[in-house]
């Protein structure tokens, strides 16, 4: 534990000692303005559907292309450029085991990627201040945005493991990404029913669903953590077998 | 320390180290000399549990790679080719960071820094980005980080690689001082390396050890004849015959300007025969001196057979 700890630590220093953190940053909280700024605008209009602002916030159109982006670019670098400069030799003929590595690696991913949201919750603050902020759902926004991001950087965790170019790993992680996001094209009995049943629990889109209309159920949470834990275990398979590659 | 019992890395039907057997005793400084390509990195890596063998047992410090892998590395402090470091860290931030992932407990790692710091006279460089160092500063830095845990055996591959002559010099006195209390495994293609530095050699060419014994010993091994050199004024034109027929003389090789290089059989003393015919053809004595016998005549006779071209190792490329 106390080496799995190490290990969080050091992708921490490299995150923020790397521009690409603060430009992933100050892209992020540009976009999650303006899509407050609509938020805020859409829900001023008179008449709107209840819960339309966390709808938009937690799963509108721009919250899912910039996870696209966002979650490779956090994770290409973890394993690609150990790899690539040899370091994970080093790494791996210290008292480590492979899972440990990656354990570390995708908990430092996971703390990035919640302090990328941490600043949206000024949001929260400046609603409350100036109206009535449902903390149930807000709270089950933020849970979902944090399995969302479990399962997504687990998968970026097992492409950057992949290759040693970090520009493959991001475009192999975008890839996977987008293909559990129009999984849902396959969600039709033209395919069958088998194709149909398995694309429809794949769907993320639907596992995000009802945590931004305040709903927290347990298949959905056992979803993400289940299916990311699955892909951290393929990466942990796919370091042993590429370290040395 | 290390045993090793028929070790074999098999790529795709091509061995790249082949059935290696060896005992190293606790404090020696063995090297691992070869060409390029002669399965070195590999043996080291599979001996630093990084690669899994093919075939074969590897014992470090009494922990078996097949049966506690994570125990052998903890032993085992390892420098790969090349020096990976961290860019982005500062000198002491990785070394801190190393001494954590190798399970050095908080109250011996601060002891431990200030030691190998001092070891690898660090201190100015502590709190530099490691980034902005020089090779030969990334170098001891690398060697720092092997050292950080303490650990009985190190196994260094390449060390010196990069470095320009100075550094190389300070490299080698330090590797040289760290042998006194670590058995040490270093591999080189650089002759003069292991001569300085090694007190047991092994020649590895093709994955096999061809050779295995003292600096001493190999320079003596069968196949190398001991020579003379002599240097003659007026003896051009039968100078070479009339050497080649002294008694004892196998070869004699004229290197022009009245020079030759006189093998001859082992327990033989030629120079006498020497001295006496350049008397009596009236030749000018102007030199004469045993010839050392360097490790690299011995490297190239053991090295280069009549065989086809070595299998490549792998090359980082995917």
């Amino acid at each position: 534990m106390h080496k799995v700890l190490a290990i969080v630590r050091r992708e921490l220093i490299a995150y923020f000692s790397s521009p690409l953190a603060y430009i992933v940053l100050t892209a992020f909280l540009l976009m999650q303005g303006c899509i407050f700024y609509l938020v805020v605008a859409f829900a001023n209009e008179p008449g709107g559907p209840p819960n339309a602002p966390l709808h938009f916030f937690f799963g509108g159109f721009f919250f899912w292309l910039f996870l696209l982006f966002v979650v490779p670019a956090i994770t290409m670098r973890l394993v690609a450029e150990e790899r690539r400069s040899g370091t994970i030799e080093v790494l791996l003929t210290s008292p480590l085991s492979e899972g440990q590595v990656i354990a570390g690696k995708f908990v430092a991913a996971l703390l990035f990627y919640l302090f990328l949201w941490l600043p949206t919750l000024v949001y929260v603050l400046i609603l409350a201040t100036y109206g009535e902020v449902d903390p149930g759902p807000v709270a089950a926004g933020y849970l979902g945005v944090a399995l969302l991001g479990f399962l997504f950087l687990a998968v970026g965790v097992l492409m950057s493991t992949l290759s040693k170019n970090q520009l493959v790993a991001a475009i192999l992680a975008f890839a996977a990404l987008l293909f559990l996001f129009i999984v849902v094209i396959f969600d039709d009995p033209r395919f069958g029913s088998t194709i149909q049943a398995v694309a429809s629990h794949m769907n993320v889109v639907d596992h995000m669903d009802s945590f931004k209309l305040g709903i927290v159920d347990t298949r959905h949470v056992v979803y993400f953590l289940s299916t990311g834990t699955f892909f951290l275990y393929l990466a942990t398979k796919a370091l042993e077998v590429k370290k040395w590659r | 320390m290390i045993e090793v019992e028929h070790l074999s890395k098999v790529y795709v039907d091509v061995p790249v180290v082949d059935d290696l057997t060896f005992f190293v005793p606790e404090g020696q400084v063995l090297g691992f000399l070869g060409p390029n390509g002669a399965g070195k990195t590999t043996a080291m890596r599979m001996i630093t549990a990084f690669l899994p063998p093919t075939r074969g047992r590897v014992v470090v410090a009494g922990k078996d790679l097949d049966r506690d892998p994570v125990a052998l590395r903890a032993q085992v402090g390892y420098l790969p080719e090349n020096i990976p470091l961290y860019p982005e860290m500062r000198v002491d931030e990785y070394l801190r960071f190393r001494a954590e992932v190798e399970g050095v407990s908080r109250s011996d790692a601060r002891k431990n820094l200030d030691y190998v710091i001092e070891r690898c006279m660090l201190e100015e460089a502590r709190g530099q980005i490691i980034g902005t160092l020089s090779k030969g500063y990334r170098q001891r830095v690398g060697l720092a980080g092997a050292l950080i845990h303490r650990p009985p055996v190190l196994i260094l591959d390449e060390p010196t690689v990069g470095l320009d002559p100075n550094q190389i010099i300070k490299i080698r006195e330090l590797i040289t001082e760290l042998g006194k209390d670590h058995t040490v495994v270093l591999s080189t293609h650089i002759l003069p390396e292991v001569e300085q530095v090694c007190e047991r050699v092994f020649i590895i060419d093709r994955g096999r050890i061809v050779a295995d014994g003292t600096p001493d010993d190999l320079r003596s091994a069968k196949g190398v004849r001991p020579a003379v050199l002599v240097e003659l004024r007026d003896a051009n034109d039968d100078g070479h015959s009339a050497l080649a027929d002294l008694p004892g003389v196998r070869e004699v090789e004229d290197r022009g300007d009245g020079r030759f290089r006189v093998e001859h059989e082992t327990g033989t003393d030629p120079r006498e025969s020497i001295f006496r015919l350049a008397v009596e053809r009236g030749w000018v004595l102007l030199e004469m001196s045993v010839a050392m016998t360097s490790l690299e005549d011995v490297f190239v006779r053991l090295t280069t057979q009549e065989r086809p071209e070595p299998p490549a190792e792998p090359t980082e490329e995917e």
